[in-house]
């Protein structure tokens, strides 16, 4: 009779989903200095798949697209090139929603970082193909401190969201039931 | 709660995999179009308005630390460094004065040949507000855009040399785009002897190329190129580059040389923009009318050729 995973999760509020998005947008548009830009981690990418775990409804290829596009344009790069990558990570991601939404961050963060590197392969690939020059192959670190990075991103948006941890639950409901 | 944050009870809607693919459809499309057709760029200059602020304001923290850093220094940095920037300042005036004499010589050098005058430039000082933090581009972006004056095209220096090119407008901002740049290219002509060559970016930090050079170039390393002034952008006599090594052609019939750049190609955070000031329209016809009334000396010159190097 115990209740299971995901059942357990408070739903997700939109203006939370929406907020903690721009907050992660701006935290990639910080001013990082110039050495360590090509380990600064997509902080827009790793927020946006922690809702596509979550709420695939609240956040998913339209948001990815969008968010893409300004990220393309805060940066100054071609239009859609980001976007691509984003709604080719968030594809990926909703095609296994189901298993990774079980799973603990630990085993997600396993999951997730081929996804988060591919990312990054994928901008360095499409720059390499519309011609933009020579790949800086060292950018790939930011996709592996991408998925470093995730336990505690997921600690902290699971804060933030009052997502009980699966298979930890300490909601009140349980307490009153035993 | 929202309703739409459960799934619907009726599928109505495309699978997955359609709509993934429509949407890559579109970030195709629309890279196509700004790669080739650059058809972009007024949804760019407004998007880019609307996040000006936005980017502003997370910078802002920043500066202040920065600010509140640099109010902290010892008085003995303080006179050290006044001492060093009177010492540089007393050589600055010196060369600026010799710089006059030789623009004066060079103007009457020019009434005599009966070339128009060079148009002039004024510098806009801008301040780098940030770098495009994307692997590809070697660009940065300075707080000076149309509202200053700022058009494209125009050239950027810093104290020592060409750092680049204005290569796109915002209202208040302006990209830069580096020498270092694979797309960039300069022209240049070489101090020692006066060959004119084209020194390109190849993409790397710390060194330019020049990558079609004839095989039998004088070129060797040490040699300074300065802009040639001959494109119609770039006024002539910005130190540009030093050769730092030439290699001989191997599969092609062209030679290569690799170039260091002189300016601190994205290592300074203040540059300044050669705004082109407007050519007197007649300039051209001036010299002729105005020739004959003084003493004829031209037509007692042998007939100097243009390009004499030098």
């Amino acid at each position: 009779m115990l209740p299971q995973g995901a059942e357990l999760a408070a739903p997700a509020r939109r203006p939370r989903v929406y907020a903690s998005l721009a907050l992660a947008l701006a935290a990639t548009l910080l001013p990082w200095a110039d050495q360590i830009q090509w380990l600064v981690p997509d902080f827009t990418l790793m927020v946006l798949l922690y809702w596509n775990v979550r709420a695939p409804r609240l956040a998913g290829l339209g948001v990815a697209f969008s968010l893409g596009l300004i990220t393309d344009v805060a940066r100054g790069v071609l239009m859609g090139l980001n976007a691509l990558a984003y709604c080719a990570a968030t594809f990926v991601v909703l095609l296994v929603q189901r298993r990774l939404e079980g799973f603990d961050a630990p085993r997600q963060a396993f999951q997730l970082g081929p996804i988060l590197l591919g990312k990054e392969v994928l901008v360095l690939t499409l720059g390499l193909v519309m011609g933009l020059g020579e790949a800086d192959w060292r950018w790939l670190a930011a996709g592996l401190a991408a998925a470093l990075l995730w336990l505690p991103l997921a600690w902290l948006m699971d804060r933030i969201s009052g997502h009980s941890v699966a298979g930890a639950p300490k909601g009140p409901g349980i307490r009153g039931r035993a | 709660m929202s309703p739409a944050s459960h799934a619907p009870l009726f599928v109505r809607e495309m699978g997955l995999p359609v709509r993934f693919g429509l949407y890559v459809l579109a970030c195709l499309f629309l890279l196509a179009l700004d790669a080739r057709y650059s058809a972009l760029s007024g949804v760019r200059a407004g998007l880019n308005a609307a996040l000006h602020p936005l980017q502003m304001g997370l910078a802002q923290p920043w500066i202040w630390l920065q600010q509140a850093s640099g109010f902290f220094v010892t008085h003995g940095e303080l006179t050290a460094e006044n001492a060093r920037l009177r010492r540089q300042q007393d050589l600055l005036r010196a060369e600026i004065q010799d710089r006059q004499a030789l623009a004066a010589e060079n103007d009457s050098l020019r009434t005599l040949l009966s070339l128009p005058p060079r148009p002039g430039v004024t510098p806009v000082v801008g301040e780098v507000m940030e770098t495009m933090s994307d692997p590809f581009s070697r660009k940065v972006v300075i707080n000076r855009g149309a509202a200053h004056g700022i058009s494209a095209g125009w050239p950027v220096v810093d104290a020592v040399g060409l750092v680049g090119q204005v290569t796109r407008v915002f209202p208040w901002t302006a990209e830069v785009t580096l020498l270092t740049d694979r797309d960039q290219g300069a022209p240049v002509q070489n101090l020692r002897n006066g060959l004119r060559i084209i020194v390109s970016g190849q993409g790397s930090d710390a060194l330019l190329e020049v990558r079609f050079l004839d095989m039998h170039a004088d070129l060797k390393p040490g040699d300074l190129l300065h802009t040639s002034g001959i494109d119609g952008i770039y006024p002539a006599g910005i130190p540009v580059a030093q050769v730092v090594q030439t290699e001989p052609p191997r599969h092609t019939p062209f030679a290569r040389a690799l170039c260091r750049p002189l300016g601190g190609v994205g290592q300074y955070r203040h540059m300044a923009v050669l705004k082109p000031d407007p050519v007197p329209a007649p300039a051209a016809a001036k010299p002729p009318a105005t020739l004959p009334a003084k003493a004829p000396v031209p037509a007692r010159m042998p007939p100097a050729p243009r390009h004499a190097p030098r």
